[in-house]
């Protein structure tokens, strides 16, 4: 940038100003591992689950899912620390706003996990309607359009449990994050990984 | 009629750095030095001007022994950038009208 000391007049300063926020968000990028992880995770625990109640008739088959959980959360944070931890500049306002739709996905799901295991309905409908709304706001904020198709995915992928009973449900929700959440996810990284090439 | 612009965000390079703090918050100094495509010395110098006004605060940390500087806006910082662009805003609408 030369001529750093030049006095700007209000054009170029809004130039300025449009220019280096540009810049700046087009540098924000994630490199998928979340979308990999839950990704990989969900899948396997639909498997998992469909396979112990279907197959061996395993009465605690939801174990799959705790199972799930207590892999996956301390994976995710442990490797959020160390990314922090390795490199401080990487927090930016779009990851924090993006970290924030994940906290209250998280929230919602825990409450909807809850309400529907009281009411004795299947939880699959919900759970990809609201991981459909955190996909669509993350791939706004991200402005990468594989997410955006991947929250459409999920939604679909509801309106389809309707028609379907439970055991088939893990089955359409095994399906729907493959196509919405691990397709866009290694996209994500063959992009991130390019980049840093 | 429109407040005047503070004449420290009227320079390419501060005012670049400032924008560039607005989206990211917080920065280390090789990435502003791609970003804003400043050399070195000059970076480090409208990086102290602003440290001195009380709108960046300045951390000079380690990263796997390599030393590591870290740019942060400071809450005047902010309020400056806003008012900066409030003004702007301001001045661009009067010509709008006028």
């Amino acid at each position: 940038m030369e001529n750093d000391e030049k006095i700007l007049n209000p054009q170029e300063s809004l130039r300025v100003i449009r220019e280096t926020i540009d810049l700046a968000k087009n540098s924000i990028r994630e490199n998928g591992f979340h979308f990999l992880l839950w990704g990989w995770l969900v899948v396997l625990a639909c498997i998992a689950d469909y396979y112990l109640d279907v197959v061996v008739q395993y009465p605690n088959h939801f174990l799959a899912w705790i199972a799930m959980a207590v892999i996956g959360l301390p994976t995710a944070l442990i490797y959020e620390w160390r990314r922090e931890k390795k490199d401080p500049s990487t927090f930016n306002t779009i990851r924090g706003w993006y970290g924030r739709v994940w906290l209250a996905f998280g929230i919602s799901l825990f409450l909807v996990l809850v309400l529907t295991v009281r009411a004795q309905v299947s939880p699959v409908p919900y759970i990809l309607v609201l991981v459909g709304f955190a996909t669509f706001i993350s791939g706004s904020l991200l402005r990468f359009a594989p997410l955006i198709f991947g929250a459409v995915v999920m939604w679909v992928a509801a309106i389809i449990c309707m028609m379907l009973g439970y055991q088939e449900h893990l089955l359409v929700q095994a399906l729907a994050t493959v196509a919405g959440y691990l397709v866009p996810g290694y996209i994500m990284s063959a992009k991130a990984r390019n980049k840093h090439v | 009629m429109f407040n005047e612009l503070d004449p420290l965000l009227l320079s390419q390079l501060r005012l670049a750095i400032m924008s560039h703090l607005m989206v990211v918050r917080q920065t280390d100094f090789n990435t502003l030095k791609t970003q804003t495509g400043a050399t070195a010395g000059n970076l480090s110098a409208q990086i102290s001007k602003l440290q001195e006004a009380g709108y960046i605060e300045v951390e000079k940390t380690f990263n796997n022994n390599y030393p590591l500087t870290l740019c942060k806006l400071t809450a005047a910082g902010i309020e400056a950038f806003e008012a900066f662009y409030a003004n702007l805003k301001s001045y661009f609408d009067a010509e709008d009208k006028g």
